[in-house]
């Protein structure tokens, strides 16, 4: 009930996100709020949030801000090829930066942990 | 490149030499790719003289049939200080015309050069070079109640503003590097050499300047021309001193007619001071003081919404800039800026370059009307 309601809210969250346009972001590609899913992933639902930031060393973040509250281990960029890696609270997630010079960029590749895997897909809001 | 039939299509080697001649500094890649060369004969059906930018319309004779194709070229103001008059083409002309094609495909290509078949006279051509200069240096203009240098015509002076900046893009001082009047490389190798970038910032670049600039958000989206870039504009810009309020106010003949304004006041340079909400914005949050004849700039605040020079640097919200403004004659300012940007710089480094004064010229009214996302 508890974990429905939370999902729902998330759901809702996601699409007025969706409903606005993506900011502009001419900086660090990483930076923003992303929205996709992590399809398959029965411990947190297929509908991911991540927010990201980049302080000159780093990239940190959180992912399900809110709700499951996942603090982002490591964000790995390889500027060669625009390819991520993302850890955080067992998950792994490896994927490529695609369309670099819009706003609404996405991250897209798959997810893993000890408990599945996946197809992954987020979009910078 | 595309095949047309009855339409002249030159090679992109003489299309990018012919594009080195043009002086338009506008952000036009973003609509025309400078690798899709092309060249147009035809018949002017009329010329349609308004900012921000003038078009001819041409009946260019395709399969016997004409075809009406837009040649877009400089703002009127540009095109009048080179000499130039609305009627200086007129409809029924003859004329060959060089230049880019549109991005979308459309019958649309920017016109690096304008020539009149029968006389092969070029009419429209416009020079990046500023007017020349008295051969001995006029003094600096200098205000009564302080002796500080004027920035702009001074008291009881005509009015003017300052353009035909010496440099088109960012790159730090002592590097040596070709690029066109865009801010676009001419080798891309150099790219590293134009200033300390972090790996992402630099894989960021090069992926802009690949790309020949088309994603410039000045143009596709009418974004100001924020940090340094609004000093490398050809339309110019005024420097307006309100000594009463100890501000100056930084007016630009590009991107909307927007206003920058330098606090002289001695107000904190960070954070929300009488109510102003001047950041953080495209132009941060910009303070300043005398230093002798040099008036220091400390400004903070970016957002991260624009690319702030020709050819695409990414800078982040972590910008600050420190900029040195010196008059060093009645004609010249000079004009350095020191980047500091841990989020996508290794170290601080400058740049400068200087900027000619226009006596009697007003800013010519330029609107951004592409906004095309």
């Amino acid at each position: 009930m508890y974990k429905g309601l939370i999902k729902g809210l998330s759901v809702i969250i996601g699409v007025v996100f969706l409903s606005f346009g993506a900011l502009a972001q001419e900086g660090h590609p990483l930076k923003g709020s992303w929205i996709g899913e992590w399809s398959g992933n029965t411990t947190h639902g297929d509908f991911v949030l991540i927010v990201m930031d980049w302080n000159g060393e780093e990239v940190t973040g959180m992912i399900n801000p809110g709700t499951d509250n996942m603090e982002i281990e490591s964000v790995e960029l390889d500027p060669t090829d625009w390819s991520v890696v993302i850890s955080a609270d067992g998950y792994t997630i490896d994927a490529m930066i695609e369309n670099l010079e819009l706003p609404s960029r996405a991250l897209s590749g798959s997810w893993r942990s000890s408990n599945g895997r996946g197809d992954f897909e987020i979009v910078r809001q | 490149m595309k095949r047309l039939s009855g339409i002249k299509i030159i090679s992109t080697a003489i299309g990018i030499m012919i594009t080195s001649l043009a002086s338009a500094h506008h952000p036009i890649h973003g609509k025309f790719d400078p690798a899709e060369a092309m060249q147009l004969s035809g018949i002017v059906t009329k010329v349609d003289w308004r900012s921000p930018h003038v078009h001819i319309f041409l009946n260019v004779t395709n399969n016997n049939q004409p075809v009406n194709w837009a040649i877009e070229l400089e703002n009127p103001s540009i095109l009048v200080d080179n000499g130039w008059k609305e009627d200086s083409l007129e409809p029924g002309a003859a004329i060959i015309v060089a230049g880019m094609r549109a991005r979308d495909g459309s019958r649309q290509i920017w016109g690096d050069s304008v020539t009149l078949s029968d006389s092969g006279r070029q009419v429209y051509s416009v020079s990046s070079k500023a007017p020349a200069k008295p051969l001995t240096g006029r003094p600096v203009p200098r205000w009564p109640s302080d002796n500080k240098p004027a920035l702009g015509a001074g008291p009881g002076g005509i009015g003017g503003i300052w353009s035909y900046p010496s440099e088109k893009a960012l790159v730090e001082d002592g590097v040596n590097i070709s690029m066109n009047e865009y801010g676009l490389l001419d080798n891309i190798d150099d790219a590293a050499r134009v200033a300390p970038m972090q790996d992402w910032a630099l894989a960021r670049y090069v992926h802009r300047q690949q790309r020949q600039l088309q994603d410039d958000p000045t143009y596709l989206n009418c974004k100001p021309p924020g940090g340094p870039r609004q000093y490398q504009s050809d339309l110019g810009l005024q420097l307006i001193e309100d000594k009463k309020n100890e501000r100056i106010f930084v007016l630009l003949g590009s991107g909307n007619r927007n206003y920058r304004l330098i606090y002289l006041d001695g107000r904190d340079p960070s954070g929300q001071v009488g109510g102003d909400d001047d950041n953080p914005l495209y132009y941060g949050r910009s303070t300043g003081n005398w230093e002798g004849d040099t008036l220091v700039v400390n400004t903070t605040g970016f957002n991260e919404d624009f690319w702030f020079t020709n050819g695409g640097l990414p800078h982040t919200n972590r910008l600050s800039m420190v900029e040195k403004f010196t008059r060093t004659d009645f004609d010249t300012l000079h004009y350095e800026v020191t980047i500091d940007d841990p989020g996508a710089y290794t170290r601080p480094w400058t740049a400068s370059w200087e900027l000619s004064w226009l006596g009697g010229k007003e800013l010519p009214f330029s609107l951004c009307q592409h906004n095309r996302q």
